[in-house]
């Protein structure tokens, strides 16, 4: 390929497009690159006839998928029809289009979530059609892992490279912060906010005990554009923080406590399920890579997030 | 629903679908039922639009779907793609429009070839998801494997009670008979066939001693009528002669042989893969249900196969 990239970025306005847009101004972009990032505003991928339009008007020479329906527990548990068939679509029109546009690279997005629900710890790239998902989603589960099954049957038949990444817990500005649907962090950054707010206690659910790999989503965004320009395999990459740097939630808590300097009571309301107590992934594969790569410090990166979010609450995503 | 059935057969001019066609004619079909046998003459199911008017014009309460990309070891191992993406279409389109026209039942045909490739054995209707399939033809395994997923979704989240069947290795007239392409059955009938007509030996590959549970076509029409009328899990069920009924390829071999009554020379050559020695399939459950069913002597389906090779030579497909 000749000339620099030309790079579509779908999902563009959600938690990791928007780590990706801010990395790209800061430093990570190159000379002559051009990088676009899309909404649902801009395109329904849904739509086969969409997607393409999107594809003739931009005429990208590398893709990075972000973009997806997603949704909380109990939204996948009563639409698990929907998050598979919008998915699948959304993802067959990006990548097909992507191929017949003659993308060099696609890069898409999955997530330690679709991994056997059954299975041993810890995970690693292998070991992610071995069985089924978790029985609340599915749908989703399986429509992520069909992106896999899709860029190893395109290298098969066409020779292309398309791979994805494969993160565990992200977090950072412009997540949803929905409490009933957001993932844990986002949903306890807000619950302080308001507890602080509110002159309440902050309540947590569950003991505090589990334990979960969490990836800043800047970081996250810097190892998406290493992977886009020099990871080669078709075979998916880990991108989290090593076993050795899990945290109990009750770390996570606490940092966001700190972070957003709460003074009053926390509870932890023990009759709330715990979820998994450990869902532990390798990034030996990311480290035989980047034996250096130095994720940013969690306090450091919780703090950015909550004086994002105290000064962003009124547009924050809820 | 009131009313007679008006039943739908995608794929109705294959293997499948003629001898669904051939059990209505003779005695399944009840007072007021419609059957329409469509091929990919009357719509082309990859087609949304093309799927959408052929429901339009039928309005079926019911559907037997049989439509799919089909391929030999060869075709399957260079386009892995292919067979994915028009497989996935083929059946999202069907059992899409099935929802939005109010079908009450559709029940589609997956294999037991799409199962785990690493599994234990005897396989049964649970194991399904377990692990990836092989290799050589992933892209058609997970289409239709994803066929139960989307069954059991829209299960989850409209109550309908779409279903589907899993035989072993189907045999009859009507087959793709093309030696290359072919499944071992109709390569053998097709190769005794040429043997007598030309005087030569015939050429097995293999020792012989790979052991295959086979299901005549004309059992297997029986059976996707009963599961149409009666079974109502939403759970695949497995269509197969039990463990006790399992053969050589041997076996298979000299029942052709007398089929045809042929005279000549039967060389195996050894030095050709035999493939897998058993791959059985537990029928507990359809037994379970059909404690009574008796399928065809497999020596008397072997000789109406090879009578109707020989008498429809010029039309088979091959």
């Amino acid at each position: 390929m000749d000339g620099p990239m030309r790079v579509l970025v779908t999902g563009g306005s959600g938690l990791v497009g928007r780590a990706i847009e801010r990395v790209v101004k800061e430093g990570e972009g190159r000379e002559g690159e051009e990088w676009i990032f899309l909404s649902s505003k801009d395109a329904n991928l849904m739509s086969a006839e969409e997607t393409r339009s999107v594809f003739q008007k931009h005429r990208p020479t590398h893709v990075i998928h972000l973009a997806a329906m997603v949704g909380g527990l109990f939204r996948n548990m009563r639409q698990n029809l929907d998050f598979w068939r919008n998915n699948v679509f959304i993802n067959d029109n990006v990548l097909q289009t992507a191929h017949e546009f003659g993308v060099v690279k696609v890069v898409s997005c999955l997530s330690t979530c679709i991994f056997p629900d059954k299975t041993t710890y810890p995970i690693d790239e292998t070991m992610i059609h071995n069985g089924p998902p978790h029985e609340s989603n599915f749908g989703y589960a399986y429509a992520k892992r069909m992106i896999d099954v899709h860029n190893r049957a395109c290298c098969q038949q066409y020779g292309r490279r398309y791979t994805a990444v494969i993160p565990t817990n992200v977090f950072g500005p412009h997540d949803n912060f929905n409490i009933e649907d957001g993932h844990v962090l986002p949903g306890l950054i807000h619950k302080t906010y308001m507890a602080k707010k509110e002159g309440k206690a902050l309540q947590v659910w569950g003991s505090g005990r589990p334990l979960r790999q969490f990836i800043y989503s800047l970081d996250l965004a810097r190892l998406f554009l290493w992977v886009l320009r020099d990871y080669d395999e078709v075979e998916p990459i880990i991108l989290s923080v090593g076993e050795e740097d899990e945290l109990s939630i009750k770390d996570a808590v606490n940092a966001v406590v700190e972070g957003m300097e709460f003074k009053g009571d926390v509870i932890y309301d023990t009759s709330k399920a715990d979820g998994q107590f450990k869902k532990t992934a390798s990034n030996a594969k990311l480290r035989k890579y980047l034996p250096d790569f130095k994720f940013t410090p969690f306090k450091a990166a919780m703090k950015e997030t909550c004086d994002w979010f105290e000064a962003n609450y009124d547009i924050a995503r809820k | 629903m009131d009313g007679p059935m008006r039943v739908l057969v995608t794929g109705g001019s294959g293997l499948v679908g003629r001898a669904i066609e051939r059990v209505v004619k003779e005695g399944e079909r009840r007072e007021g039922e419609e059957w329409i046998f469509l091929s990919s003459k009357d719509a082309n199911l990859v087609s949304a639009e093309e799927t959408r008017s052929v429901f339009q014009k039928h309005r079926p309460t019911h559907v037997i779907h049989l439509a799919a990309m089909v391929g030999g070891l060869y075709r399957n191992m260079r386009q892995n793609l292919d067979f994915w993406r028009d497989n996935v279409h083929i059946n999202d389109n069907v059992l899409y429009m099935s929802q939005e026209f109010g079908v009450v039942k559709v029940v589609s045909c997956l294999s037991t070839c799409v199962f785990p490739d690493k599994t234990t054995y005897p396989i049964d209707e649970t194991m399904m998801h377990n692990g990836a399939p092989h290799e050589s033809n992933y892209g058609y395994a997970y289409a239709k494997r994803m066929i139960d997923v989307h069954n059991r979704a829209c299960f989850q989240q409209y109550g309908l009670r779409y279903t589907a069947v899993i035989p072993t290795n189907i045999f009859g007239p009507h087959d793709n008979y093309n030696i290359e392409d072919c499944h071992v059955m109709p390569g053998l009938v097709h190769k005794t066939y040429l043997a007598k007509k030309e005087g030569k030996p015939l050429e097995v590959w293999g020792s012989g001693r790979a052991l295959r549970q086979f299901i005549y076509s004309v059992d297997l029409a029986r059976l996707f009528v009963w599961v149409l009328r009666e079974y109502d899990e939403v759970e695949p069920i497995i269509a197969s002669v039990g463990e006790e009924d399992e053969l050589t390829i041997k076996d298979a071999v000299d029942a052709v042989v007398e089929g045809f009554g042929f005279k000549g020379e039967v060389i195996y050559d050894t030095s050709k893969s035999d493939g897998q020695i058993k791959k059985t399939a537990s029928n507990a459950k359809l037994r379970k249900y059909l404690p009574d069913f008796k399928f065809t002597p497999f020596k008397a389906a072997v000789k109406e196969t090879c009578d109707w090779l020989a008498a429809n030579y010029d039309i088979i497909r091959k």
